[in-house]
């Protein structure tokens, strides 16, 4: 039937756009700082713990606990920056991503410890009430994850393709001594990728939490971001979208399809397939050397 | 002159004498006369944590309430917690530890099935006596162990016969669908209502399955539309399950849900949302947390008083409340052991329990071949406003 088909290609589009907002966030950090985030996932889940905490104990509305619990994030970011990755920028390129790993646990035990391991509720952004058209439910409030999600693709877009500012951090992840020697220092660059990744963290989080419900361990949905982001070939934002998006309807088609049992045996078996055939993934193209 | 033979026999008889002296010590190791050592031994950290962290409050406020009211038969209780961190390897080691270093005499704990299963043949074979108050697997009491108890929780082999028995007698069209975790959480609560169901017999059901980090449902749930199920039984973990719950709603699917007792926190309704309205749940009890039975209330003004930091968490929760019957439970075997007090005479005294009652659970019955102390189950349905209650009715698995 046309309208179950509907449903589940809507269904995975706003799962594929909860792991495309991951997703890009990983891509951008990566391309930025060589760095394969693994706190991502715990950042993500520590944002929306601060909105939580606003809400519930300061008694703030919901505007300003974003806002607050945005810019908390983004100074979390600088703190990753100058505590941990800018002591070890000279060290071999696991050694921070091993810290990246134990950032991660630190901020998950240590809200589990503070705020409790049960769920709390987070508001939605939009109405959880569906609106029924041609026997497809449609709900406001998932489409507020697509639309954040396109929005916030489209902005980035912008700024780096736009904003000399975004142009410069382009040029100093290209070529780091090039940009340099033209004025663009490395340092403030990789600092303003850490803010930035780190503010979206808390943005994806404040999406996605209220229909994944809060609780410390909702930072493991970022293991299907990391999926789509590989997907995607792991360099390319338009990529890290698709590679979501992809990720998403296989997993509703084949759950549909196939059977439930498959959902997550037939989306990571086109990841691997993908992996093997074009291992730069779907956006993104191999690189020459020349020797 | 003493020949080889009469070495031997003297041999023999320090052999002897040693052993009993080990079993002795054994049998009332953690026992002085002032003090009776208990492990608490639960996943304070990790994902299992939510059972824990209850496991160790609920276990504290009533080891300090006995201790404070004097002791048992002149002993006051000292107790060591350990953090088994949601990891089997890690509970295996903080149970030698109790047992080897710290010398207790009896554990509370651990709490959750993915630690507590593979500790099983330790636990048993240690002898100590070992009182659960959280974990659901059903292998943790069969086939019984002399030493292990549990008490207060519904394990999943009962649960999920009594589930397959209350959706059977709900659904109109005899026809129930079925969502479950892919874990051994799920797929255990799973296949015993499946068992249940085919035992009934002439019911038609349909089984569907999904992942803890799923964030979307709309393929299984566009596979049970096409059944004529008019009953779920969803059987996950609570963020799952949440997210289960409101997309039925979404997709105006005519089906009532009755969740399994994970789905039964008191911040449960508001984490789903008004879509929670009318949904059922198993709950181990006919008392809920924020109830107003005597007993209840007692407990919740008592727990705020001691753990005001948890109080702020929407506590004390189903977990908190299962321990702390658990704990009194233990207590009480302590209590009827006597003065003589050793693993056996503990074992024996918790053998004896029949119909024990705290007021805030449901009574524990042991026996020589029984050890799984609560062995029925009440429903709770989520009212407009998102309040809670308890329906009329109990259900056993016997």
């Amino acid at each position: 039937m046309v309208e179950t088909f509907i449903q589940l290609m809507l269904g995975g589009v706003i799962a594929g756009s909860v792991y495309a907002l991951i997703a890009i966030s990983l891509v951008l950090i990566h391309n930025g700082t060589g760095v394969v985030n693994f706190a991502f996932g715990d950042q993500l889940m520590a944002g929306v713990y601060v909105l939580v905490f606003s809400q519930h104990f300061l008694g703030l509305s919901l505007a300003p606990a974003v806002a607050i619990a945005v810019v908390v994030s983004g100074l979390f970011g600088l703190a990753i920056q100058f505590l941990v990755m800018a002591p070890l920028r000279n060290r071999p390129v696991l050694i921070p991503i091993v810290a990246t790993i134990a950032i991660g646990a630190v901020l998950r035990e240590g809200i589990r410890a503070f705020m409790g391991p049960n769920a709390w509720p987070v508001p939605f952004l939009l109405s959880t009430s569906p609106y029924h058209i041609g026997g497809v439910s449609i709900v406001p409030s998932d489409l507020a994850i697509l639309g954040t999600s396109v929005i916030i693709m489209l902005c980035l877009y912008a700024f780096f393709e736009f904003t000399k500012y975004g142009q410069a951090i382009l040029a100093a992840c290209a070529n780091p001594t090039g940009a340099l020697i033209v004025g663009i220092p490395a340092g403030a660059t990789t600092t303003s990728i850490w803010i930035l990744s780190s503010m979206l963290a808390a943005i994806a989080g404040i999406v996605i939490a209220p229909l994944t419900t809060l609780t410390p361990d909702i930072g493991l949905i970022a293991i299907k971001g990391f999926a789509a982001a590989v997907l995607g070939g792991f360099a390319s934002l338009p990529g890290a979208v698709v590679g979501g998006v992809l990720l998403g309807i296989i997993e509703a088609m084949a759950g549909y399809y196939i059977s439930s049992a498959m959902k997550d045996i037939a989306s990571y078996a086109v990841l691997v397939a993908v992996i093997v055939f074009r291992p730069t993934g779907l956006f993104n193209r191999a690189s020459i050397r020349k020797v | 002159m003493v020949t080889r033979r009469d070495t031997l026999k003297i041999a023999g008889a320090a052999m002897v004498l040693a052993a009993a002296k080990t079993t002795y010590a054994a049998e009332n190791t953690g026992v002085t006369d002032d003090k009776i050592r208990i492990g608490i031994l639960g996943d304070l950290t990790g994902f299992a944590a939510i059972w824990g962290s209850g496991n160790l409050s609920g276990g504290t406020m009533a080891f300090e309430e006995i201790n404070a009211a004097g002791g048992i038969n002149g002993r006051k209780l000292e107790y060591i917690s350990v953090d088994s961190e949601s990891s089997a390897p890690k509970g295996i080691a903080g149970f030698k530890r109790l047992v080897d270093q710290e010398k207790v005499f009896a554990i509370f704990g651990p709490t959750s099935s993915a630690v507590g299963v593979p500790m099983l043949r330790t636990m048993a074979g240690s002898g100590v006596p070992i009182f659960i108050s959280a974990f659901s697997s059903p292998l943790a009491t069969n086939p019984p162990s002399k030493n292990i108890f549990r008490s207060g929780t519904l394990n999943d082999a009962d649960q999920g016969k009594i589930l397959a028995n209350y959706v059977t007698r709900i659904s109109s069209k005899r026809s129930i669908a079925i969502m479950r975790q892919s874990d051994e959480y799920g797929k255990t609560g799973a296949i015993n209502v499946v068992a249940q169901l085919k035992e009934i017999g002439n019911v038609k059901f349909i089984e569907e399955q999904f992942n803890a980090s799923d964030t979307d449902f709309t393929s299984q749930l566009l596979r049970i539309r096409q059944s004529d199920a008019d009953v779920l039984v969803v059987y996950g973990y609570p963020a799952p399950s949440a997210i289960v719950f409101r997309q039925v709603k979404q997709l105006s699917l005519p089906l009532q849900i009755v969740g399994s007792t994970a789905t039964t926190s008191r911040s449960y309704a508001a984490t789903v949302g008004k879509e929670a309205v009318g949904a059922r749940s198993m709950f181990p009890t006919k008392y809920l947390p924020e109830g107003a039975d005597v007993e209840i209330v007692k407990f919740r003004n008592a727990f705020e008083v001691r753990f005001p930091d948890l109080a702020r968490q929407t506590r004390p929760e189903a977990t908190d409340q299962m321990a702390y019957h658990g704990a009194k439970t233990l207590i009480e075997g302590l209590r009827r052991a006597g003065r003589d007090l050793t693993r056996e005479t503990l074992i024996k005294a918790l053998e004896g329990l029949k119909n024990f009652e705290t007021g805030i659970a449901n009574a524990s019955t042991f026996g020589p071949d029984r050890r799984e102390g609560n062995r029925s189950a009440y429903v709770v349905e989520v009212k407009e406003g998102l309040g809670r209650m308890i329906l009329p009715g109990e259900y056993s698995a016997i």
